[in-house]
């Protein structure tokens, strides 16, 4: 099993901006898949990651209009695991000269490759994802998150995650920390339960419009509140789902990508930021507005385009309320504002900021933030169905982790 | 009796710490170079890499900032779900995640006053003195 592979993040220079292009995407049957986990019929085969990347790819490259022999770069992106570049390429049938394990969750891989074109590394590249942590049966908190007795197991001497440090009090997993930032908002902003629900019931009804999301029934307020609590304050429908899939995204030079099928995709910036002390203050008092806005401003400055240009958005929806934390910390909103923007219909199509339009990781499935990059792709060919903002040419999206952030921003190739 | 929790991070200045709190004191690292006062535990200063630090020991006064309650039962039946957490704005600046002792999520409020408490409990690693926090 390879690891999980370092990112080094690539500089937020204008010289690498729309170098390379999007000109593929291929998914799992995500609904299908998860529906079938659940039942378990009999002769159910648990999915690896070897046999969701093989879909998600074959599926990118005839959305791409390219051979398989025009492939020569190939990246893999394995949340917990998975199979070394050289039996992927082995498996999917490539002979890539640049192959590189990637990172997991979209905090990263996207730029890494971009940079390998415009390096010259490869021209075309394949980019896949997988992730099978459904069928493993993966808890997302508890002992999950531990050192195994061994402290500072970074060796770099700096801040315990938050991750397994609490442990003690019983206070762990990814929902604590959303729960944790929404109590003190509530304080902060005098709002309550029935102002967040807004937020799952947009997404919600996103997701409805989508074939092949997994949560497509209707959510009122009532289900809403009377859903279990994961962490209170947070319910069951203000968590991420957790589900197996893939994602494959075929990345091309930008000058090789214009005679092609679908219009390019254009990766035209990029940004980071990272927490580099006092976590809970930067998470709870601030909510990570320093951090997304310092590399949402990077992303925007490489791409030369304003933030009033960004037509839609795709937010990193571990949670609901983290949802809110990065419209309002990237400012399409101001702090303090978000559960009220949301219910006024500001984050839909004839608002300012169209997020999560295919459903997001709260109902379209949980790809971390790779499935919103494929929603990205279809609204700026103008392919995005119901929700599909009309003539967009600029969009964004952001992983945002409980201590740093990934923004990326795209331009449709004819612009 | 003790109550069972979930393991402490252990080693390096972690034991310093958890030291201190078997004798019912909260002391804390503080930067004896740039004076930042570190929590949780680091063995480098997160504002100026600094590896010397001296521990401060806090009033035990503090307010709560925020809360979260536990319903799904993460660590295996350790701790019976629900229970709450705290999150305590110490006097001394830190944000300390908790458990409230003697009071709940009901009696939570904005900003509500609070004082350290050391309650018995037990680790994997044996016997131990948490820090909580009762009503201040």
């Amino acid at each position: 099993m390879a690891g999980y592979g370092a990112i080094t993040m690539p500089p937020a220079d204008p010289a690498l901006s729309r170098r390379a292009a999007i000109v593929g995407i291929g998914e799992t049957d995500y609904a299908a898949d998860y529906q079938a986990e659940r039942r378990r019929p009999e002769g159910w085969v648990p999915p690896t990651e070897e046999s969701l990347l093989t879909t998600a790819f074959e599926r990118a490259l005839a959305d791409s209009g390219l051979r398989r022999e025009d492939i020569d770069g190939l990246t893999t992106s394995f949340t917990y695991g998975g199979p070394a570049p050289e039996d992927v390429a082995r498996t999917l049938g490539l002979k890539p000269r640049f192959h590189l394990s990637n990172g997991n969750i979209m905090a990263g891989p996207l730029p890494v490759a971009c940079a390998a074109i415009a390096e010259g590394k490869a021209d075309t590249i394949a980019m896949v994802f997988a992730v099978a942590s459904r069928s493993a049966g993966r808890l997302f908190g508890g002992m999950t998150h531990s050192t195994g007795g061994v402290s500072d197991p970074d060796g770099e001497g700096g801040a315990p995650a938050s991750y397994y440090y609490y442990h003690p009090w019983g206070w762990s997993s990814q929902a604590a920390h959303w729960a944790l930032i929404f109590a003190h908002y509530q304080w902060r902003y005098g709002v309550g339960e029935e102002d967040l629900y807004h937020v799952a019931r947009q997404v919600r009804e996103h997701a409805m419009a989508r074939p092949g999301a997994i949560m497509t029934k209707p959510l009122g307020l009532d289900d809403y509140l009377a859903s279990r609590y994961i962490v209170r304050p947070l319910h069951l429908f203000d968590i991420c789902l957790v589900n197996d899939g893939a994602v494959c995204l075929i990345v091309r030079r930008a000058d090789m990508a214009r005679d092609l099928p679908h219009v390019p995709v254009d990766v035209a910036g990029w940004g980071w930021s990272k927490v580099r002390q006092d976590k809970l203050h930067a998470m709870v008092r601030e909510q990570l507005r320093p951090q997304l806005r310092e590399a949402s401003g990077q992303a925007l400055a490489m791409a030369g385009v304003g933030l009033d240009e960004i037509e839609h958005f795709e937010g990193y929806d571990a949670a609901s309320f983290h949802l809110v934390n990065q419209v309002e910390g990237i400012g399409f909103t101001e702090p303090g504002t978000g559960l009220a923007f949301c219910r006024d219909g500001q984050m839909t199509v004839g608002g300012r900021i169209p997020t999560n339009t295919s459903g997001g990781n709260l109902s379209q499935a949980y790809m971390q933030g790779w499935a919103q990059v494929a929603e990205t792709v279809r609204q700026l060919r103008h392919e995005a169905g119901t929700y599909q903002v009309p003539g967009i040419s600029a969009s964004m999206t952001n992983l945002a982790q409980t201590d740093q952030t990934h923004p990326i921003v795209y331009v449709r190739g004819d612009r | 009796m003790a109550e069972k929790r979930p393991d402490r991070t252990l080693g390096h200045n972690h034991d310093t710490f958890w030291d201190w709190c078997g004798k019912d004191e909260l002391r804390l690292p503080r930067c004896t170079a740039c004076g930042h006062l570190a929590w949780p535990v680091v063995r480098k200063c997160e504002s100026c890499g600094g590896r010397d630090f001296a521990w401060e020991r806090m009033s035990g006064h503090g307010k709560v900032v925020s809360w979260s309650t536990f319903e799904r039962d993460y660590y295996g039946g350790t701790m019976p779900v629900p229970y709450d957490t705290i999150l305590v704005e110490l006097e001394e600046g830190p944000l300390f995640i908790s458990n409230p002792h003697g009071f709940g999520r009901r009696d939570l409020a904005p900003d509500m006053p609070v004082r350290l408490a050391f309650v018995d409990a037990e680790d994997s690693a044996g016997a131990f003195r948490l820090p909580v926090f009762e009503r201040g």
